[in-house]
């Protein structure tokens, strides 16, 4: 007689008879069978006898001793086909029981381990997994994408996705938005803006425009799951500069007049004299200072003062005035500068992951910001420390600052200096002709703006008559495993190219299904980016209207990794080390470009192609692929796969060659790429060098490049610059205290090499540094 | 030739990106040196000219030749060969020497001499590790200096190399 029964965790429990009858019942009902209760029970007795009168079974049988007797008397009774119901039930039911258990594993790793021994909580760079906030952040993410992978996937694209022949980017946030936004900040401060906490006045000074503009990052960060980008910082900070001036200018007139003239109240003076000048001139205080102004103001203050006394104060007011705006904005920048690498946005202590992109303003107040920020770059944060935040990109343009007689060319070698100490910032260029296509001069909006780590938007097939970047963003994009096609192929390149359009097939509908998902919410799901008019368009719509048509201007993306590795599979050799790859190598680029543009002109859609940035994603690959191919040389036998186009980083070769063979993918790939040198050696003491490969890849049509060198410091002495096992300053070893270490991820800074993923770690290390070639010392 | 060695987008051996070549065989042996490989005149390998010069061709985006070492100038007819190429190439010409550069103007041999003339800029004297420093620009100790050769054959007397202004 069974009265108890062993559960699969262990447990026993009173054997319930009933639960095999309903399990059979249900199975029945799955074949659509004729029989029901009544035959159920019957044969529930048949389990039960042939149960206990099994030796090898125990008087508590096992569940799965239970099911099998169902499924043995099923068949032998002649149910077939509700005994393949039932097993198919079975399946089902352990599927999800096996990722009920997989993700309570997980949660366990989130609780108790460390991150130094979990992947998964260093998935992200930027994200402490050891913090409270930061593992909250994890079960969150974990479970939501279990739990599309089982409810809201489609199962052949969840199938595709846990297979790894496709890698859906940021799956966590599948049902709850999109990547990422250039911010602009020009139409942001018109009129102010709320956070839903209150209301921000327009700004009227540089320290609170450079505040807002953090805040504008920080609101919009947490309705995105990407990064947050300002398109026009130079455009943008240049009227808080123009403010600040006019206020500082009107202030020293008035405390002079007190201070030298008796004048009992100055500042009332002071604004009558200006308002009466702006009333004859049109023309109010500015850095650039006309002499028409000038003598005006002159003239007014004439009838108060002596005219000598008169040219003196105005000489006195401009000299302070000058010289309180370079401090001014060099606060403000400073406190940009810190803020974003010290206000924690998101769960997690993640500060935001942000861009600003400029270079081509040349009013003497877009170029003072620009400065300045360069030089508080270049200073450091507070004990000197290279910030990683936020990723800086100068807009090379010629005819602007690109050769020495144009206008911010100063700021063009400013910026090559700051980068060599700091890493950023990184350069992008407009001349490059699918970017130059897009440039009207006086139109700032047509001036290309990249996200930090490489996200391009630019043509809009939705509104072919707003091609620009400000207030548009990628909705979400999707990977293709390269080398795993490559693999399968044999060889076979026309199969290769047959098999790339299926996968181009099921990555075009799953990004079809995501925007559906993410179409049907309304305003209110994203009160900054829709709710404040952050996004194009979003102004036309009401608070719950729903944000389907606004999307569409945002871009829909497929990317690629591994390009180099499937060249190997295919041809034995990659795009560093024959032509002929690297003929390939662009015939395949090109057609998924020319697959997506297809499908944007067949329906009006973004669908672009991305070069992707891989995080979490160059290990993920070919883990999946070593288990199944084994270990292919120059294929599989490294921990991470090569990042979409580039040359691999363990290869040898100049930084001519590299821009060179990198150079033709850039104007493949619309929705984003980026080229890195990297530089072996302290880039400081030779920016000639620098400087000479900005300009290759200028000359190479590079959209957006950066230089990777080395930049350790010794928090002890204060050293910056390459630290081997010992600082070449004090030479104390690093037992103690650790040498800060800056690298790049992803386009990313990272302050230690602790946080990266062990693909990460194993490419960092095998990174060739472009200079060496068979160098024996 | 005997080298140790080459270098190609060399950006520590002299301004802009540059082709180093690292003779082998140096007889200064300075303690501390940051080349000890370097000093045994059987190390190395031997090189082609030929097959360095190709080499430097075939980077556009070289601005120099950097004779290093080593000691170049114990194998000065080669060198020359290379510092030729590199002229003719538009290229400027470094050399590193463990010798001053008045020891240089003294010495006998008359391709000591043609290469000297063939250079830019020599970097001279032995690395002195109480004089050394990680602050000078393109040289380990102190007591080296960079000498901007026209410019002192001009004035009769040595003149330093300026750096651009950043």
């Amino acid at each position: 007689m069974i009265t108890m029964i062993t559960k699969r965790d262990g447990r026993r429990v009173p054997f319930e008879q009933e639960k095999i009858e309903t399990a059979i019942v249900k199975a029945f009902a799955a074949s659509q069978s004729q029989k029901g209760q009544e035959t159920a029970r019957e044969l529930a007795d048949l389990v039960v006898k042939a149960l206990e009168s099994n030796e090898n079974i125990s008087a508590t049988p096992t569940v799965e001793e239970v099911q099998d007797a169902v499924e043995a008397i099923l068949i032998e009774k002649g149910f077939v086909r509700t005994a393949k119901a039932y097993i198919l039930y079975r399946a089902e039911r352990s599927r999800v029981r096996e990722m009920n258990t997989r993700l309570m594993k997980t949660y366990e790793d989130i609780a108790f381990k460390d991150a130094a021994d979990s992947d998964v909580k260093r998935e992200n760079a930027n994200i402490n997994g050891d913090s409270a906030m930061g593992a909250m952040l994890k079960f969150g993410s974990e479970g939501a994408k279990q739990f599309y992978d089982i409810y809201v996937l489609n199962p052949k694209h969840a199938e595709a996705h846990r297979a790894g022949n496709i890698h859906i980017h940021d799956l966590d946030f599948l049902t709850l938005t999109t990547t990422c936004c250039q911010i602009d900040l020009l139409e942001l401060f018109k009129d102010g803006f709320s956070t839903g906490h209150g209301v921000l006045r327009e700004p009227q000074d540089i320290a609170s425009y450079s505040a807002l503009a953090c805040i504008a990052i920080q609101a919009n960060q947490n309705d995105q799951h990407g990064g947050q980008s300002i398109v026009n910082f130079d455009y943008g900070m240049a009227p808080g500069v123009r403010k600040t001036y006019q206020k500082r200018f009107r202030d020293n007139i008035a405390r002079l007049l007190e201070a030298e003239h008796d004048v009992p109240d100055g500042t009332a003076l002071a604004r009558d004299m200006l308002e009466a000048v702006k009333a004859q001139t049109g023309l109010v205080p500015a850095m650039a200072d006309d002499p028409a102004f000038h003598e005006a103001l002159h003239k007014e203050l004439s009838q108060h003062i002596p005219a000598d006394a008169a040219e003196r104060l105005l000489t006195l007011a401009r000299r302070f005035s000058d010289r309180e705006i370079i401090k001014a904005t060099f606060q403000a920048m400073e406190a940009l500068v810190h803020n974003l690498n010290t206000m924690n946005s998101r769960a997690g202590a993640q500060v935001p992951f942000s861009s600003i992109n400029y270079g081509t303003d040349t009013s003497p107040e877009g170029r003072l910001v620009m400065e300045q920020l360069l030089l508080a770059t270049e200073a450091g944060l507070g004990r000197g420390e290279t910030p990683i935040f936020p990723i800086q990109i100068f807009r090379v343009k010629e005819g602007i600052n690109y050769n020495p007689e144009d206008p911010n060319y100063d700021l063009f070698r400013l910026a090559i200096r700051t980068s060599a100490k700091r890493l950023f910032p990184n350069f992008s260029f407009l001349d490059a002709p699918y970017n130059l296509q897009y440039y009207k001069p006086g139109h700032p909006e047509t001036e290309v703006s990249y996200m930090g780590c490489r996200t391009r938007v630019m043509g809009n097939a939705h509104d072919r008559n707003r091609e620009v970047s400000p207030r548009r963003g990628n909705l979400s994009f999707t990977s293709i495993n390269l080398p795993r096609i490559a693999i399968e192929a044999h060889g076979n390149v026309q199969w290769f190219f047959e098999e790339l359009e299926r996968m181009l097939d099921l990555v075009y509908e799953q990004l079809n299904e995501r925007f559906e998902i993410i179409a049907r919410k309304k305003v209110y799901n994203f009160p900054f980016l829709m709710g404040q008019h952050v996004w194009m368009d979003s102004e036309t719509l009401n608070w719950d209207d729903e944000v389907r048509e606004v999307l569409k201007h945002g871009t829909l993306t497929a990317g690629f990794i591994g390009l180099a590795e499937a060249l190997v599979a295919l041809r034995g050799k990659h795009h560093g080390q024959s032509e002929e790859s690297q003929n390939l190598g662009l015939e395949i680029v090109g057609f998924m470009r020319s697959y997506l543009d297809r499908k944007s002109a067949e329906t009006n859609l973004n669908y672009t192609l991305i070069a992707t940035p891989a995080e979490g994603l160059s290990g993920r690959f070919v883990r999946i692929d070593r288990e199944r191919y084994g270990v292919i040389p120059g294929v599989t036998d490294r921990d991470y796969y090569t990042n979409s186009f580039h040359i691999p980083v363990y290869f040898p070769i100049n930084a001519f060659e590299k821009i060179t063979l990198e150079g033709p993918y850039h104007a493949l790939t619309n929705a984003g790429h980026i080229t890195y040198v990297e530089m072996d050696g302290d880039p400081m003491h030779n920016l000639e060098a620098f400087e000479k490969i900005v300009r290759h890849m200028h000359d190479c049509g590079v959209g957006y490049g950066s230089i990777n060198h080395p930049v350790d410091r010794d928090p002890v002495c204060g050293f910056n610059g390459i630290i081997g096992d010992t600082c070449p300053q004090c030479g104390r070893a690093e037992e103690e205290h650790q040498f800060e270490r800056i690298r790049r991820i992803t386009g990313y800074l990272v302050g230690t090499l602790d946080r990266f993923n062990n693909g990460k770690r194993a490419e960092e290390r095998d990174r060739v540094k472009h200079a060496l070639e068979d160098c024996s010392c | 030739m005997r080298i140790a060695g080459t270098v190609n987008d060399s950006i520590v051996d002299g301004p802009g990106l540059r082709f180093t070549v690292f003779t082998q065989g140096c007889p200064h042996a300075c303690p501390g040196c940051h080349n000890p490989d370097t000093h045994d005149p059987q190390g190395g390998y031997d090189a082609d000219t030929d097959d360095l010069i190709a080499k430097m061709k075939k980077n556009p985006l070289l601005d120099g030749l950097t004779l290093s070492g080593g000691e170049p100038f114990v194998q000065s007819a080669p060198c020359i060969v290379l510092a030729q190429a590199a002229r003719a190439q538009g290229l400027n010409v470094w050399a590193y020497s463990g010798f001053t550069y008045e020891e240089l103007l003294a010495h006998p041999d008359p391709q000591v001499q043609e290469l000297l003339l063939l250079c830019d800029v020599l970097v001279d004297g032995r690395f002195e590790l109480e004089q050394r420093s990680l602050e000078l620009r393109f040289r380990g100790s102190r007591n080296q200096r960079l000498i901007d050769l026209p410019a002192t054959r001009a004035a009769g007397q040595v003149v330093c190399w300026t750096p651009p202004v950043w």
